[in-house]
Order: structure tokens, then C-alpha cells, then sequence
């Protein structure tokens, strides 16, 4: 299956995914809570069986990890993205006051984790699992008698992330590859919910270099808490004295744009390219640039790449890039059966320079 | 920079500021106006607004700005982040 059948199948359908590489962890102890907050960067209000996202900072206030905190009675349970069991184990010994009476547990020897995507996805879901699945609210979580179902994702569609007990996690996928057969769908690749979640504007660890940068930079300020104390943040106040000097800004092009491109203006640069890919819905490329704060603006025309052989116009613009169909499917109004009874407008409303 | 840019950059920084402040003041945000990211999605998570806000918020852009939405899906688009609510009241002050 090619890269863009996998995306139509997440865009317009639904689709299945393995997420090997999130991190399953378990921090045990009535101060569970306590010990994620001194090493997270945001404000950690949130109730049992809800979900919160966050960060974890290096001392440069750069971003290592993407992380969701899901707070269970005197637990939590940790989905991280960017370091290994190990990394967050040493930060936790280094930052966490030892009196509090937590353990950590790697979940991954015991438990899988697949996803599904797509604006049919709760209706999938409402199949293999309950029709109750359809009113579980975003960022919360579900216990079912296999493991745990998570309504989160990160691509702008309708999502689930599954945490699987080993035991049961073959025949899952088995039955739900066979619904998402049903349901026109695809088993997706990683690579495909990079570029989906590149263009709904959701960070990645994976999108491109994030050297040197912060989340005053990067846009990500609304995870970062100005009440407390965690690591990185003496580099943030810095960064937030000195000034916002630069500022990530999603762009389009045409064709020939790539991460490292420097970004130019009528007279000078103005910053460089981060991250770059083809998008199917756009039709070229949709990307993210570090911008001289002075032009770090959506619709703005007069800023292109040259290489040796070609020059590409780009095109600033706001973020998220698309329409998505999850937002105009109701689950009370739509089925997959009925789809093409409805009129959707595209998901991508712009044009290319 | 040319002049048109110049007069771009300027008329959307000015509409930004606006609306950050109506998101602190009105909105009861308890955060910095120039912390408020321009593409940072104000509801769900992000700036954790919810329906309640949303409905205070067209109310407000409907009174500064003379923005009007209907409450479509479409519309929702319009106050996903700062930027796109700079964005609709552009092209609102353009098609005026």
C-alpha cells in the first residue's frame, strides 16, 4: 500500500496503527502525581481518568519528550514519545524528592499499543468495543476488559490509542484489521501519522530538528507552567527575557522544499526551513520554518527557496492546515455506510504560490 | 521588507494583540498576552477553553471586530487559534 492510500485511509476512513515507539509506563504511589509534576514542564491539572499532555525539558529548556499524563486513582499512567524507559527513570531519581513513595513500571513487556485513527473511527470503535465509546470525551480514558482505550491522537481525526494486555493484543489487531477492512480503511505507518499531525500543527518529536529550540520558539508555551519549578525552565526564563527572537510558522510550497532550506525574503533571510513534506490533501508540500519573529506571520507571499537549479515561492499560513473530516462527521447524523450521502467540502480550503 | 508587507505585518500584529488581550481580559486566561501562542489551539487542549468559552468568545469578535459566525463546523475553523481568528478578521475588513 502506497504512502498516500495509507493517508486517504486515515483521512477520509480509518485507520490502524502499531505505536511501538510510545513508551507504556506506570508510576505507582499515592504521590504518583507529585513526582510526574517535577519533572513535566506544564501545569499538571487533571483529574482520574482524564489525559494531559505535556513536556519534559532537557537543561536547555529543549524539548526530549511528548508526553500524556493519565492520572488512575493512586497511579499514573505515563505515554511517552522521545526517550526510553531508562532516560525517564534517571530523570525522575534526579528530579523527584525520594521521600515520595512512588515505583515505576514498564508496561511494555506486558502490554501493546495500537491506535485508530479516522473520522469513522468511533463508529469502528463502537463495533469492536462498546457503542458507550462514542460519547467518551477527548483527552480521557476507558477500562474495558482487555486493557485500556485512551480517546486521544494526534492527527486532527477522530482517535483511540489502545493499551493491550500481550495476551490479547494479536487477536485484537486481527479484529480490528478486519473491521477496518470493512470500513475501507488501511494499517498505517508511522510516517503517516508524522504527516498528519504535521499538518493539524501537533509537535513531534520526529518533525525535524528541534536543536537549540524551546517552546517559546516552537509555539508550545501554552505546555509550559509559569507557577513552578522543572527542569529546563532557568533556559525558558532566559529565552523569555531576552525577548521572542524567533518563531515556528507553517508554510506551503509546490515542489523542491526540504528541511535545512534557507528561507529568503526581497532582501535577506528570514529563517529556515524545520521540517518538509508532500501532502496529498494540499497537493505540494506543507512544511514548518524558524522565522525571524519581525515576518513569523500566516499569509505571507514573498518568501521562497533557491538550490542550485530552482527557486520555489512559499506561502506563510495558519495552522491547522486542513479541514478535517472529524469535524463534520456527527456520530449522530453519519455512518461509513452513508458517507458519500454527505456533501463535505475539501479538506484542504487554500491554494499553492 | 517591501511596503505592502510592511502594512500586512502590521495590521495583523494589531488585530493579534487584540484579540490576546480580549482572550486575558475577557476570556479570564491567566496568562501573559505574549505568551499565548498565535497558532496554539485555544480549546480542548491547549488553552483548555470549552463551548461556554467559545460562545463569550464569538460574542466578543462579533463586538470588536464586527466578526459574525453562524456556529458551523466551518466556523469553528475560524476561532481554532489566535491566528485564525486574525485571519477571519481580515478577510472580513477585506470583503467590507
Amino acid at each position: 500500500m502506497s504512502r498516500e492510500d495509507e493517508y486517504r485511509a486515515l483521512r477520509y476512513n480509518v485507520a490502524l496503527s502499531r505505536m511501538d515507539h510510545v513508551g507504556l509506563l506506570r508510576l505507582a504511589g499515592d504521590e504518583a502525581i507529585e513526582a510526574v509534576d517535577a519533572i513535566c514542564s506544564g501545569d499538571l491539572w487533571v483529574r482520574d481518568g482524564r489525559m494531559l499532555q505535556t513536556l519534559i525539558l532537557d537543561d536547555r529548556g529543549q524539548p526530549v519528550a511528548d508526553v500524556y499524563v493519565c492520572p488512575d486513582n493512586d497511579a499514573c499512567f505515563l505515554m511517552v514519545e522521545g526517550i526510553t524507559t531508562e532516560q525517564l527513570s534517571a530523570g525522575l531519581a534526579q528530579h523527584v524528592d525520594p521521600d515520595l513513595g512512588v515505583e515505576l513500571e514498564d508496561l511494555r513487556p506486558e502490554h501493546e499499543l495500537l491506535s485508530v485513527h479516522g473520522p469513522y473511527a468511533w463508529e469502528l470503535m463502537s463495533r469492536w468495543l462498546t457503542p458507550d465509546i462514542i460519547g467518551l470525551p477527548y483527552l480521557s480514558f476507558y477500562r474495558f476488559d482487555r486493557g485500556i482505550c485512551f480517546r486521544a491522537g494526534k492527527t486532527g481525526e477522530f482517535g483511540y490509542d489502545l493499551m493491550l494486555r500481550s495476551e490479547h493484543a494479536e487477536d485484537a489487531r486481527k479484529e480490528l484489521l478486519e473491521l477496518v477492512n470493512a470500513f475501507g480503511g488501511a494499517e498505517v505507518s508511522l510516517e503517516t501519522l508524522d504527516l498528519c499531525a504535521l499538518e493539524n500543527g501537533f509537535f513531534s518529536v520526529r518533525h525535524g530538528s528541534v536543536e537549540g529550540l524551546t517552546p517559546i520558539e516552537l509555539q508550545l508555551q501554552w505546555r509550559v507552567s509559569t507557577r513552578k519549578r522543572f527542569p529546563g525552565v532557568a533556559a525558558i526564563e532566559e529565552r523569555r527575557a531576552g525577548g521572542i527572537r524567533r518563531r515556528l510558522t507553517h508554510f506551503v510550497a509546490r515542489d523542491g522544499v526540504k528541511t535545512g532550506h534557507v528561507l529568503r525574503g526581497p532582501e535577506a533571510p528570514v529563517g529556515e526551513v524545520m521540517t518538509a513534506a508532500f501532502s496529498p490533501a494540499v497537493g505540494g508540500i506543507v512544511g514548518t520554518a524558524l522565522l525571524d519573529i519581525s515576518v513569523a506571520h500566516p499569509g505571507i507571499d514573498q518568501f521562497f527557496v533557491r538550490d542550485r537549479d530552482f527557486t520555489s515561492p512559499i506561502r506563510t499560513v495558519s495552522s491547522p492546515l486542513l479541514l478535517n473530516r472529524s469535524l463534520l462527521v456527527d456520530p449522530r447524523r453519519h455512518t461509513y455506510s452513508t458517507r458519500e450521502e454527505a456533501m463535505h467540502p475539501p479538506l484542504w480550503q487554500g491554494s499553492l504560490p | 521588507m517591501t511596503p505592502d508587507l510592511s502594512e500586512y505585518i502590521r495590521s495583523r500584529v494589531t488585530i493579534l494583540d487584540r484579540v490576546r488581550r480580549i482572550l486575558r481580559d475577557t476570556m479570564k486566561l491567566k496568562i501573559e498576552p505574549e505568551a499565548i501562542d498565535p497558532d496554539a489551539p485555544l480549546f480542548g487542549t491547549g488553552l483548555g477553553m470549552d463551548s461556554v468559552d467559545a460562545v463569550e468568545l464569538v460574542m466578543q469578535l462579533d463586538t470588536v471586530f464586527g466578526l459574525q459566525l453562524a456556529g458551523s463546523p466551518e466556523d469553528f475553523l475560524k476561532i481554532r487559534t489566535v491566528n485564525a481568528i486574525v485571519d477571519a478578521v481580515l478577510e472580513t475588513h477585506d470583503e467590507s
